[in-house]
């Protein structure tokens, strides 16, 4: 199970962590009354991370007696990191604390890095120690951290949720009781760059076209953040996220990944339907959370 | 709300008297900024079967505007085109896959996106409500004629056939779409999936989402602009484009959108100016809109239109 897990796998991470651990995380809370009302009010953060980098989150308060639930959003593959997600019910900032951080190079937290896409995937991939997601995993750490430090915060309900970044999140970082992830770019990476042509992992193949001398030096790369490796750290109640059937992230195709996490997770394949998908997911999040029915947009109920 | 309940909405938007001398104006403006297209061959993102080049072209207000387009390595005569426009946080991808089905391709980054943001950079939440009080200054007056001088752009390509070209795009790029489509007549298919940007007014009362919850968000800390806010977004919602769209033209939506309300696409549907058009309508589908299941169906729409018509 443990074939092509780099030998040095612990070491990356404790560096990594070690290294984050350096800076404290000097946080600046600022209001932001325009995407504030009676239910809940949404500030904008700033905080350090190693290198050091600052960066930027959206944390939304609900109003009223705390503690409160918490969903952390680890960002996605995308340059735009928004207070909820796009389509997500606006009043789910009612009920639950709410966090997405803008980790190094998105937006509002890209000076002087600005992150490109496409090109993020592949920047600094010859080295372990260079690559960018290096940095934003360790950006992902910190920001749960600063999540769980706020009182309003129930320690004892705190979704992480997101793609690769969510469970790397849970793996590397204290406190998060449950998990939705849906894995899409750090899971047998060059194996799934190798057979598809579509973009982001199409970096890669674009990326080894030019070196093709860097196959080797990529891949022990890519092997630092492969989820099967992180996954035997996740202690909270698991969702993945899987594709459709007959894709190659369908559960089939992630057997390895739910078998190497240490709790059976819950495993949905996509219908091919926001709507479906979407649906699912809000209910399981509300259920395992404790908090009833979901709070669905309009055109879901 | 029910099906048929949906399908008769009728949207609250009304058109300004003097929306088309606003709309000339702005072309008037448009038309006296040379375009200067550049374009860069990437021998990153090419590969054996497509060019890759990244573009560039000047538009109003001094901004400078990036895309990517593709061509087909393999080709003989004059090639039909696809123009793909962005969804509102995404930035726009590499139309690799249009090259690959014999299609010159260009994708467009209109001013705010990533690689077009170096004179204009509203952020995410933003975009919507960025001026949003004056139609002169509001934020997508620059970016619909960003999107509709991609149509210049490909007109500038040898290898592009100017008579065959297309447009498409989902979410927002559904909404320009429908603009480009209206705006300029060279299009001749248009594919426009969940469109965004098209009963504004009538979106914010139907869902509390983002984005067009920035709008809400934009009223309640400023409740005495209602009034100039619905003033604005007249000028610019697709449903009063939409009788200028003369050519073939497909619209899909899924009737449980979360983003961008059906009600919205059923509107936009009636007000669609061309005798040739089509409404696939996804019960069971969000913001998705169904488009897997009915791919080889857009497939064959721009076949029929834009490869059918080989000279």
């Amino acid at each position: 199970m443990s074939e092509g897990r780099p030998a040095d796998f612990e070491g990356y991470w404790r560096d990594a962590l070690d290294e984050l651990a350096c800076f404290p995380p000097s946080v600046e809370t600022e209001a932001i009354p325009l995407r504030s009302n009676d239910s809940s009010s949404l500030f904008g953060l700033r905080f350090t991370s190693s290198g050091p980098y600052r960066l930027f989150a959206y944390l939304g308060i609900p109003t009223g007696e705390g503690p409160f639930p918490a969903i952390y959003k680890a960002p996605g593959y995308s340059s735009v990191v928004s207070p909820i997600p796009q389509g997500a019910a606006s009043q789910i900032r009612s009920r639950y604390v709410t966090f997405s951080i803008a980790a190094r190079g998105l937006r509002n937290a890209d000076k002087p890095y600005a992150a490109e896409f496409p090109g993020l995937l592949t920047d600094g991939i010859e080295d372990p120690r260079a690559y960018r997601f290096r940095g934003i995993a360790a950006d992902c750490v910190r920001g749960l951290e600063i999540l769980r430090s706020r009182p309003e915060v129930d320690g004892s309900r705190v979704s992480v949720q997101g793609g690769d970044l969510a469970l790397i999140t849970a793996a590397l970082a204290d406190g998060a009781t449950h998990l939705v992830c849906g894995p899409s770019l750090f899971y047998r990476t060059m194996e799934m760059a190798r057979s598809g042509d579509g973009y982001p992992l199409a970096e890669i193949t674009d990326y080894l076209r030019q070196r093709p001398g860097a196959a080797e030096a990529v891949e022990s790369t890519l092997s630092h953040f492969d989820l099967r490796w992180f996954a035997p750290r996740v202690s909270a109640s698991t969702l993945l996220e899987a594709g459709p059937a007959g894709s190659a992230l369908d559960r089939s195709g992630l057997q390895s990944l739910i078998d190497a996490l240490p709790n059976p997770p819950d495993v949905y394949e996509s219908q091919r339907s926001n709507y479906k998908d979407g649906m699912f997911v809000e209910t399981w999040v509300s259920d395992k959370l404790g908090c009833g029915e979901p709070i669905l947009p309009e055109h879901w109920r | 709300m029910s099906r048929p309940t949906m399908e008769q909405y009728v949207s609250k938007v009304a058109k300004p008297q003097d929306f088309d001398e606003f709309w000339g104006g702005v072309l008037e403006q448009a038309a006296r900024v040379p375009l200067n297209p550049e374009t860069r061959y990437s021998a990153l993102r090419s590969d054996p079967g497509v060019e890759v080049y990244e573009v560039f072209y000047d538009s109003i207000d001094d901004v400078r505007i990036a895309g990517w387009y593709c061509a087909p390595r393999e080709r003989s005569g004059k090639l039909p085109a696809i123009l793909t426009l962005p969804g509102y946080q995404g930035e726009p991808g590499i139309p690799k896959e249009w090259a690959r089905k014999g299609y010159a391709a260009l994708s467009v980054a209109p001013r705010g996106k990533l690689r077009s943001n170096a004179q204009f950079n509203p952020g995410y939440p933003g975009l919507l409500t960025h001026n949003i009080t004056d139609r002169n200054t509001y934020s997508y007056r620059g970016f619909y004629v960003d999107a509709w001088r991609g149509i210049d752009y490909l007109l500038t390509r040898d290898e592009v056939d100017g008579e065959r070209i297309g447009v498409t795009g989902g979410s927002q790029g559904g909404g320009l779409t429908v603009t480009t489509s209206a705006m300029r007549q060279e299009v001749r298919a248009a594919i426009a999936g969940a469109p965004y940007l098209c009963g504004y007014v009538d979106s914010i009362e139907l869902t509390r989402t983002y984005p067009y919850e920035e709008i809400n968000d934009y009223l309640r800390l400023h409740p005495g602009s209602r009034e100039a806010v619905v003033e604005t977004l007249a000028y610019f919602d697709g449903i009063n484009f939409a009788d200028k769209i003369r050519c073939p033209f497909v619209i899909y939506i899924g009737l449980q959108d979360n983003v961008c309300p059906p009600e919205t696409g059923y509107a936009l549907f009636r007000a669609v100016g061309s005798a040739d058009k089509k409404l696939y309508a996804a019960d069971g589908h969000g913001h998705d809109a169904g488009k897997h299941s009915i791919e080889a169906e857009l497939d064959a729409f721009f076949d029929t239109h834009l490869k059918g018509a080989t000279v």
